[in-house]
C-alpha cells in the first residue's frame, strides 16, 4: 500500500481540509458542552438540540429559502431546548442525566414525526448548497490556506463562535462566574454570584452551539435532513468534553483530533484495497476512538491533575449547604 | 392558582412529551386513502388480508418509500387491510413491541421491513398464527425471508460505469460489510471490467447505516483517489453520495429507490429493488394457505423485482453507444436466464 496517497502534501491538504468541515458540528456542540459543564451541569441532550438544529434549520432554509435564516432557526431551537433543560435542572433541580436523556428521546421522536408528516412519501426534499469562499491572500498560504482558508461561510462563522465562547470561558468575567459556580456553587453564592442565572446562560449557550453544529451540518455540508442525521454527533461531544478535559481550547482541538482519524480511517480502507483487504474494516472504524482515547489519556497524564468541576451534575439549592 | 406548582408544570411537560414521543413512534394509518373506495364495495373485504407494514424510517427515505409503495398499491388493488408505522424503533427490544402488538391484534400478513430477526423470531414464536415476511437469514414455519438480488442490477450499473469511468477508478461505499453490499459492490466491480479492463474499483465501509454526512465524505475520499463513477449501498450512504457526485459533478447510481431527484444531472440511473412481486407473492400464499412452511421469496431482473433505471436527465458524460448496447444485452440475457450474476457475498 502506498502511503504517499495518503501523507503525501496534496492527498493530506485534501484529508486535513475535508476533515476540519466534517468535524465542525460536534466541535460547536463540544465547546458549547464544556461551558454547560464548567457551570456545573452535565447536559447529555446534546444529541437531541443538535438534530432539533438540523431539522429546524433544514425546515427554514427549505421553505424560506435562506440559509441565513436557516442558521438562525437552528441556533434559535437549541436555544430552546437549552432553556428546557435549565428549566428542568436549574429551576426544578430535578435529576441531570435524566432530563438529558428525556431531551434526546424527544427531540428523536418529535423530528422523525415532523420530517414525516411533511415529506412522508414524496421524493428525498434538498435544498441548495453554499458555496466556498476563498479568503484574499490567507488562502494562498501553502497546506494551511486551503485547509483552513477555502471553505464555506458557515466554517468562518463556526471557527469565530468556537473561539469566541472559548474565550469567553477564559478570559471574562461571565467565565470566571461560570467556573466558580461549577467548581463550589455556595461559594459563588455568598460572593453574591446568581448561581441559577450563570448556570441558565451557560445552558442557553450550550443549547445555542449545538443547534448551530446541527445548521452546520445540514446546511453546509448534506443540504438534507434525515431521521437521525446528526447519527451519535452529540454524544462524541460529550465524550470530547472529558476527553478534553473540560478545557474549551484543548475540547476543540479534540473535536479536530477526532475528525482528522475519522476521515483518514475511510481514505486508508481505500488505498489498502477497500473489500479485498486483509484488516477488517471495523478495526478502521474504531481507529478515531483509539486515537483520541491515545491523545486524550496522554494530556492527563501530562498535566497530572483531576479537571472535573467539582459540583458538576449536582443541583444546587441556596441556603441548603451540600 | 396556587394549588398549581413547578412540580405539577413539570409534570404536565412530561407527559406531553411522552405524548408526542408515542405519536411519533406509532403513525397508524388506518385504512384511509386508497383502500377506502375498495372498501366500500360489498362483501369485498372478506377476502382482504389483514397485512401490517413496520417500517424503521420514514416513508421519504428511499428504503422505506420502496416497501410503503408496495404496500399501498395492494391496499389500492383492494388485496390487502393495511396498518402501517413508520419509524419504528431498532432495537430488538423496541420493535418486538410494535410487531406483538400486530400480531395481537389479529394481523395475518406481518412485513417487518429491516433485518429485525430476533424480535421476528421471537414474536414468531409467541404467536403462531401470524405470518411474517422479513429480512432474515433463516427460515422458520412462519417467517419468509425476503431476498434482495440487488447484485443483479449494480452488475448493469458496472458495465454502464466501465463504459464511462475516463480515470479508470470507480467507487463504491457501504454502511457495513454485510453480504448485501458487498454482493452488490462486487457485482459493480464485476461489470465495470466487462466492460473496461482497466478499472480498478475502490471501497469504503463507513461503519453506519444512517450517517449521510460520512457516507459523502467516504464518497469525496474516493473522488480525490480519481474515482469518477460510484455507488452506494445503504441510506446514509446513498443520500450522502448524491450529495458529493452533485457537488463534485461525477456520476454515481442511486440504490434501492430512485435517486435522480438528489442529483437530477449526475445520477446516470438507479439500482431499483422493487418489493412488489414480494408482498404480491406473500399476500397470495396467505390469502391461500400455503404460506407455510415458509420459503424464500426472491425476484431478480428476471422478475421484475430488481431493475436498472435510467435517468433521462443525466448530463455529466455520453455514455458510449455500444457500452449501451452491451448492457441491455446482458440485461436481456440475465432475464432469459441465459446468463448468472456472479454472486460473491464475501462469506
Amino acid at each position: 500500500m502506498d502511503w504517499g496517497e495518503i501523507f503525501g502534501p496534496g492527498a493530506l491538504v485534501v484529508l486535513l481540509s475535508s476533515s476540519v468541515a466534517f468535524a465542525m458540528p460536534t466541535a460547536l456542540a463540544a465547546v458549547g458542552e464544556t461551558v454547560v459543564e464548567r457551570a456545573g451541569i452535565l447536559n447529555l441532550g446534546v444529541e437531541g438540540m443538535l438534530l432539533s438544529g438540523a431539522l429546524a434549520s433544514f425546515l427554514v432554509a427549505y421553505y424560506a429559502k435562506s440559509v441565513a435564516l436557516g442558521a438562525l432557526a437552528g441556533i434559535a431551537i437549541g436555544v430552546g431546548l437549552g432553556a428546557l433543560m435549565a428549566f428542568l435542572s436549574v429551576t426544578l433541580g430535578t435529576e441531570q442525566i435524566i432530563n438529558g436523556i428525556a431531551i434526546v428521546l424527544l427531540a428523536q421522536g418529535i423530528t422523525a414525526f415532523t420530517f414525516e408528516e411533511l415529506f412522508g412519501g414524496e421524493e428525498q426534499p434538498t435544498i441548495g448548497g453554499i458555496a466556498d469562499v476563498d479568503i484574499p491572500l490567507l488562502h494562498e498560504i501553502p497546506g494551511v490556506g486551503p485547509v483552513l482558508f477555502e471553505q464555506n461561510v458557515l466554517f468562518y462563522i463556526s471557527v469565530a463562535l468556537a473561539i469566541a465562547v472559548a474565550l469567553l470561558l477564559t478570559r471574562t468575567r461571565f467565565g470566571l462566574s461560570v467556573r466558580a459556580v461549577g467548581e463550589s456553587p455556595a461559594a459563588a453564592d455568598a460572593a453574591a454570584v446568581s448561581v441559577a442565572r450563570t448556570r441558565w446562560l451557560a445552558l442557553l449557550i450550550g443549547g445555542g452551539m449545538a443547534g448551530m453544529g446541527g445548521a452546520v451540518l445540514v446546511l453546509g455540508q448534506l443540504n438534507l435532513f434525515e431521521t437521525n442525521v446528526s447519527a451519535g454527533r452529540g454524544w462524541i461531544a460529550v465524550a470530547l468534553v472529558i476527553f478534553g478535559r473540560w478545557n474549551p481550547l484543548l475540547v476543540l482541538g479534540g473535536a479536530f483530533v477526532f475528525g482528522f482519524t475519522d476521515a483518514l480511517q475511510i481514505r486508508v480502507q481505500a488505498v489498502s484495497g477497500g473489500i479485498a483487504s486483509t484488516v477488517p474494516t471495523e478495526i478502521f472504524a474504531a481507529l478515531p476512538y483509539v486515537v483520541t482515547l491515545i491523545v486524550m489519556v496522554a494530556a492527563t497524564v501530562w498535566a497530572g491533575r483531576d479537571a472535573q468541576p467539582g459540583a458538576l451534575g449536582a443541583p444546587f439549592r441556596k441556603g441548603v449547604s451540600a | 392558582m396556587r394549588g398549581i406548582t413547578w412540580k405539577t408544570v413539570a409534570l404536565l411537560l412530561a407527559v406531553a412529551a411522552l405524548a408526542v414521543t408515542i405519536a411519533a413512534c406509532g403513525d397508524d394509518d388506518d385504512d384511509d386513502g386508497g383502500g377506502g373506495d375498495a372498501g366500500e364495495q360489498a362483501d369485498a373485504g372478506a377476502d382482504k388480508v389483514k397485512t401490517a407494514i413496520v417500517l424503521p424510517c420514514p416513508t421519504s427515505d428511499t428504503w422505506c418509500k420502496q416497501g410503503f409503495d408496495a404496500a399501498k398499491k395492494l391496499e389500492a388493488a383492494g388485496a390487502i387491510d393495511l396498518e402501517v408505522t413508520t419509524n419504528a424503533p431498532q432495537d430488538t427490544a423496541g420493535v418486538t413491541r410494535v410487531l406483538a402488538q400486530y400480531a395481537q391484534g389479529g394481523t395475518e400478513l406481518l412485513l417487518a421491513h429491516s433485518t429485525y430477526q430476533d424480535a421476528v423470531f421471537d414474536v414468531a414464536e409467541q404467536f403462531p398464527d401470524v405470518n411474517i415476511a422479513s429480512f432474515a437469514f433463516e427460515l422458520k414455519d412462519n417467517v419468509a425471508i425476503l431476498e434482495e438480488p440487488i447484485y443483479e442490477g449494480a452488475y448493469l450499473a458496472g458495465m454502464l460505469a466501465g463504459g464511462i469511468t475516463e480515470s479508470n477508478t470507480i467507487g463504491g461505499s457501504a454502511g457495513q460489510d454485510v453480504p448485501l453490499c458487498h454482493a452488490e459492490l462486487e457485482a459493480f466491480e464485476a461489470g465495470a471490467k466487462r466492460t473496461n479492463k482497466q478499472v480498478k474499483m475502490i471501497d469504503a465501509y463507513i461503519g453506519d447505516w444512517n450517517d449521510a454526512a460520512k457516507g459523502k465524505q467516504a464518497t469525496e475520499a474516493q473522488i480525490d483517489q480519481d474515482a469518477d463513477v460510484v455507488i452506494a449501498c445503504g441510506g446514509g450512504p446513498a443520500t450522502g453520495m448524491a450529495q458529493a457526485i452533485k457537488e463534485a459533478d461525477i456520476s454515481g447510481f442511486g440504490y434501492v429507490g430512485n435517486m435522480d431527484s438528489q442529483a437530477p444531472k449526475n445520477i446516470v440511473g438507479s439500482v431499483i429493488y422493487n418489493l412488489d412481486p414480494y408482498f404480491e407473492a406473500a399476500v397470495e400464499d396467505v390469502r391461500n394457505g400455503s404460506f407455510r412452511p415458509a420459503k424464500r421469496y426472491e425476484f431478480g431482473l428476471a422478475d421484475g423485482g430488481v431493475d436498472l433505471q435510467l435517468n433521462e436527465g443525466y448530463s455529466v458524460k455520453e455514455i458510449p453507444a455500444d457500452v449501451m448496447d452491451q448492457m441491455e444485452e446482458v440485461r436481456a440475457q440475465i432475464e432469459s436466464g441465459e446468463f448468472k450474476v456472479p454472486y460473491v457475498d464475501g462469506t
